[in-house]
């Protein structure tokens, strides 16, 4: 299908979360580190908190990662610069992790 | 709805011993919303349960972690069946392609090589990890909580 810019994933609106706001990265190139996306997504403001879940066969990194700001538009910001950079040759993608409702169809 | 539009998973582990019925369950439907439910006896009675909707980037983590994982390929003929060890559930619907797995529980990878299927039950058994990882991080991250 057609790349697009997946801004907020549209009009859904986030949820936030116990403590912060979490942004879902995908496309993470499989030696990423915890601290190469801190440096990447600390510029933005603080990151409370980041997950990179393994591949359980391999070990490498699976792909993708929750990124947890204190605040709403630090989140904000670094969703809109960071969604569509590359990173080791691979784009990431960058949306809100959780919505307030069901995803609408398009 | 379209077919191609399709998309669910559920995942079930759980057995029944002496402390009663301990399970962990999560389900994922095509709006994005995640439902989750762990009851285990050690430290409380109660049952955790939790929902969350995901967002598209989400639900498109997951379908590709369940297209590498070649489990939709699978067959659970010759898997063990279900005892009083335990029992997994694993059910996908992606597009036309459809799978309902039911088996006993796998300790490790060990396990799956002694079975009538090893290929198809390591392939299985990884998948199953990587969806509790997804899982397990959104649990994390969303609410604070960890499996127990």
């Amino acid at each position: 299908g057609m790349q697009k810019r997946r801004d907020g994933e549209g009009e859904e609106e986030p949820a936030k979360s116990v403590e912060g706001w979490i942004l879902f990265v995908a496309g993470v190139h499989e030696e990423a580190t915890e601290e190469e996306l801190l440096s990447l997504f600390d510029e933005y403001g603080e990151v409370k908190n980041i997950n990179l879940p393994l591949d359980r066969c391999t070990c490498y990194v699976k792909g993708y990662a929750l990124i947890e700001y204190a605040d709403l538009e630090s989140a904000k910001q670094a969703m809109r610069a960071v969604d569509g950079n590359e990173l080791n040759d691979q784009i990431l993608r960058v949306s809100w992790a959780f919505l307030k409702g069901p995803i609408r169809d398009r | 709805m379209d077919e191609e539009d399709r998309f669910y998973v559920r995942y079930y582990i759980g057995h029944k011993g002496k402390f009663g019925h301990e399970f962990l369950e999560f389900e994922v439907k095509k709006d994005g919303l995640l439902r989750y439910a762990n009851h285990t006896n050690y430290k409380s009675e109660k049952i955790i349960k939790k929902e969350v909707y995901c967002n598209k980037i989400v639900l498109e983590e997951l379908k590709k972690i369940i297209d590498s994982s070649k489990v939709l390929n699978a067959d659970d003929d010759k898997w063990p069946e279900p005892d009083k060890v335990g029992r997994q559930e694993l059910e996908i619907v992606s597009g036309n392609e459809h799978i309902s797995f039911v088996t006993t529980k796998i300790g490790s990878l060990l396990d799956t090589k002694d079975s009538q299927d090893p290929e198809g039950m390591a392939n299985f058994y990884y998948l199953v990890q990587d969806l509790k990882a997804l899982v397990f991080a959104v649990m994390d991250m969303h609410f604070k909580i960890k499996p127990i």
